[in-house]
């Protein structure tokens, strides 16, 4: 017997996590903000715009209705886009008790605070059982039910077995961890690496120029996690490099596709009005960018792609800059 | 503890850890039993051949001999009953003496016994018990959310969690709890606490009971955990340094120990379970700021061993000396000193504020429930991990308030800013270097010193998470603020910490600087001013 799950944001990822849930036969209600996207989904079973051609069980059922979420369901998946996190965690604040547990799937941080998700979930609501759902998850391989993987972090281990329980299946592995932090930097900072991997893709380059970008990715998302107090073990993991390899090898990722457009000489005004998704790693570049120098971090590759977005520089200047950062050891310490 | 309840919680503790460990033998490989009273068994026989001998002791070698003697061929029932015994024995310690002695000494033995003393020591001045405490009222001063914290005794269980400085702490909490109108707190004092007549007056107002540091058998700490669980779950408020020892750096502890905080989530399910009218328990979080620390030197002195890696268990300090604490109080008194009791606003068990009807908030102030966070379709459960990260949670509240409701004092501030001269006039040794040498200057200006200690004031001053600043510190008078503190340093210790000659400071103990500055780590100041130590 399962336990209703709600998932909040019925956006792709959102959409799919609730057509895995209505897979496992998981009594799940699905918020959307618009009431005609409720309808869609409640009338064809389908999320047209979002997840187009999949499928979803009968039943989940959509809703507009925080309150009802709240209500029925006590444990719940955040997927609102980053921006939009806070605002709809105090609407759902109303009706959340000490009893919800609630794991986000959001892959972003708060431009203006640098804020995690899960720090932004507990300065809005009551709820203590937080933690992260973050690995190599691709909307529409999910929605085909290809095989993957995923973690579910939390300090709390009641999360990780609730939503284990709803979410593991045939198609989708799910592993627990406690790492909250490294799960969410990892989530959030592999979209930068994405988007500068778009731009190697989008140039032609080969596969040592993506190797090297994906080695030093990680050696700086590894950077930035030690200063925010991650475990750096959980990035050799599906947080980590898992979904790093994911995002940066597929086209179908947001953040790839908007590195390849910017590779193509497109601005990112362009790249905007273009797509209708977000694609998180333009924000949260900006957000890591800003974090990096206040803390005095040397993270390279954010630096350029940041130059990229904001500051003008094109992409051959980008790239040229990147290769002209002088080379010591590989990782920290002495080279004798 | 009322005297109804004395045999009531001596029972249920032990029949609580002995249904445990049955329920755990279920399912536990054969020999759970066995292993569980040998392994008591042996910690107890190792602790009694390091005790010295005495009536207490040699009537524990007799019991243990018992126990090891039946022990042999015993069926399963029986080493149940072995078990019952070794708890009933533990747990008759922890409730049982201490209660008579205490009674019976802070109403009669007191008075005749500290006048004795004092004659004996100092037949001159004659300090009566009345101005002794009358003195202390004058100088102890309880401030902070003090009415918010009464207030909840209407709601629920109190759980007072205080900073831990000195062994004055707890006789000045009971004292304080007095003074507060609480009743009287629930305290698990070590042995040392007993043995002092004169500290032993003000615990009149701390219910405690007794803890045994030397006794490390699992089933002696389970003892504890489930006497501090069930005396909660009797509506027994409680007083716990969560700090676990007192700070031996000086500083704001931040490493808090999270057992008995943990007991109380126990506790709290176990009301939730028994539909009491009023189940909640609520963290009382505050600070003790002293100007001097009784124990100070040995305090200082075994943090520098610890960092030197050959910490040892003080067992001999100013406390067990009691001419030390007689001269403590005398200065206190002289020099107007204040000890300040600051509480900071009360919390839930799961770190949430609350408000004065005692209701849980969430972080918009939106009232909530707070047996939702141990429950499971409504209903409460116990959940060990669970609880451990609510404790984790709550823990790092109290930290949060500690450094919130820090009082800095004269004392403090000036040892903190003379620690800096040092610092930024010997740019190339490090604290440890420092302490040793003293560096090239044995003493500063008085100008120096001044401007120093201005410039770290003025920064505390602008600071928004900041400690709290004593009364004469937010006067701002500079002058006065350094020359209070280095006439307070000059009064007590052994040696001063700083001392003023001519136009002169010097650094005479850098240790106690150091210690006495510590109050003042944790706020990122070495940042703020530039110096490295800090």
């Amino acid at each position: 017997m399962h336990e209703n799950v709600a998932v909040v944001g019925s956006g792709s990822w959102g959409t799919t996590i609730a057509k895995i849930l209505g897979d496992n036969n998981v009594p799940t209600l699905l918020w959307a903000r618009r009431e005609d996207a409720c309808r869609e989904i409640n009338e064809t079973r389908q999320n047209e715009k979002y997840l187009p051609g999949a499928r979803l069980g009968e039943s989940i059922r959509a809703t507009h209705d925080l309150q009802e979420v709240c209500e029925r369901c006590k444990a719940i998946v955040m997927v609102v886009p980053s921006h939009g996190v806070r605002q709809v965690a105090f609407d759902m604040g109303h009706y959340l008790t000490g009893e919800h547990v609630m794991v986000h799937a959001v892959k972003g941080i708060e431009v203006d605070t640098f804020k995690r998700i899960s720090e932004i979930l507990r300065e809005e609501t009551c709820v203590k059982k937080i933690g992260v759902l973050s690995g190599p998850n691709l909307a529409r391989e999910l929605a085909a039910q290809q095989p993957a993987g995923t973690l579910v972090a939390s300090r709390f281990n009641e999360v990780f077995k609730r939503f284990h329980k709803a979410l593991h299946n045939n198609y989708f592995r799910v592993y627990g961890g406690r790492d909250v932090v490294g799960a969410e930097v990892g989530g959030a900072f592999k979209n930068i690496v994405a988007l500068a991997a778009g731009i190697v893709d989008g140039l032609g380059l080969g596969d040592n120029t993506k190797a090297l970008l994906l080695t030093r990715g990680m050696a700086e998302m590894g950077k930035l996690g030690a200063a925010m107090g991650a475990d750096l073990l959980t990035f050799g993991g599906m947080a980590g490099i898992g979904d790093l390899m994911a995002t940066c090898a597929s086209p179908l990722s947001r953040n790839h596709q908007v590195g390849e457009r910017l590779a193509k000489g497109e601005t990112l005004e362009q790249i905007r009005a273009a797509m209708f998704m977000v694609a998180e790693g333009v924000k949260t570049t900006r957000a890591v960018h800003a974090y990096a120098q206040y803390k005095g971090l040397d993270l390279h590759i954010v630096a350029a792609v940041h130059r990229l977005l904001y500051e003008g520089a094109t992409v051959p200047e980008a790239i040229r800059d990147l290769m002209a950062v002088p080379t010591g050891a590989e990782f920290d310490g002495n080279l004798r | 503890m009322r005297p109804e309840d004395r045999d009531r919680i001596q029972v249920e503790v032990v029949s609580r850890i002995v249904e445990n460990h049955m329920k755990r033998a279920r399912s536990a490989p054969e020999g759970y039993l066995e292993t569980l009273v040998n392994d008591t068994l042996y910690h107890e026989q190792q602790r009694l051949k390091r005790e010295s001998s005495s009536k207490r002791v040699r009537d524990d070698k007799s019991f243990y001999g018992g126990i090891k003697r039946r022990m042999r061929h015993a069926s399963d029932h029986d080493l149940r009953g072995l078990i019952d015994e070794m708890s009933r024995h533990f747990v008759r310690e922890v409730v049982g003496n201490f209660d008579d002695r205490v009674y019976k000494l802070s109403t009669s033995v007191i008075p005749t016994g500290l006048s004795l003393l004092l004659n004996a020591q100092s037949p001159a001045r004659l300090f009566s018990l009345e101005n002794l405490r009358d003195g202390l009222a004058d100088h102890l001063i309880v401030q902070g959310e003090v009415d918010h914290v009464r207030g909840l005794l209407d709601h629920g269980t109190l759980v007072v969690v205080p900073t831990h400085s000195s062994n004055l702490d707890s006789p000045l909490l009971g004292y304080a709890a007095h003074l507060m109108g609480l009743p009287p707190l629930l305290y698990g004092a070590g042995l040392n606490l007993f043995t002092n007549p004169m500290i032993s007056f003000f615990m009149r107002n701390l219910g405690a009971y007794r803890v045994d540091r030397k006794k490390n058998a699992g089933l002696y700490k389970e003892v504890l955990k489930e006497y501090a669980t069930v005396a909660m779950e009797m509506g027994y408020h409680n007083l716990f340094f969560p700090g676990g020892t007192r700070s031996r750096s000086g500083a704001i502890e931040q490493h808090l120990k999270k057992g008995l905080l943990g007991t109380a989530v126990r506790a709290y399910v176990g009301n939730l379970k028994a539909k009491k009218a009023k189940p909640n328990i609520y963290v009382a979080p505050c600070t003790l700021s002293y100007k001097l620390v009784l124990e100070a030197e040995t305090l200082i002195d075994d943090h520098l061993k610890e960092v030197g890696k050959s910490r040892y268990i003080i067992s001999d300090d100013e406390f067990s000396r009691p001419r030390r604490i007689y001269n403590f109080f005398s200065n206190l008194v002289s020099l107007d000193a204040k000890i300040l009791i600051t509480f900071s606003p009360p919390l839930d068990l799961f770190g949430n504020p609350v408000n004065r009807q005692g209701e849980s908030l969430d972080p918009h102030g939106r009232v909530i429930d707070p047996a939702g966070y141990v429950s499971r379709d409504g209903e409460p459960v116990y959940d060990d991990q669970r609880d451990h990260e609510y404790t984790n949670e709550v823990a790092s509240e109290i930290g949060r308030a500690y450094m919130e409701h820090n009082v800095i004092q004269s004392t403090n501030l000036v040892a903190f800013s003379i620690f800096n001269l040092l610092s930024r006039k010997n740019p190339d040794l490090d604290v440890y270097r420092i302490l040793r040498t003293g560096g090239d200057e044995p003493s500063f200006t008085m100008a120096d010193v001044h401007v120093e200690t201005e410039r770290v004031l003025s920064t505390l001053d602008e600071m928004e998470a900041g400690p709290r600043l004593e009364r004469d510190l937010r006067r701002g008078d500079i002058q006065e603020i350094v020359g209070d503190a280095l006439k307070t340093f000059a009064l007590y210790h052994t040696r001063p910490a700083a001392r003023r000659r001519g136009d002169r400071v010097f650094h005479d103990d850098r240790n106690l600087l150091l210690y006495y500055g510590n109050r003042l780590r944790g706020y990122d100041l070495g940042r703020k001013l530039g110096v490295n130590w800090a």
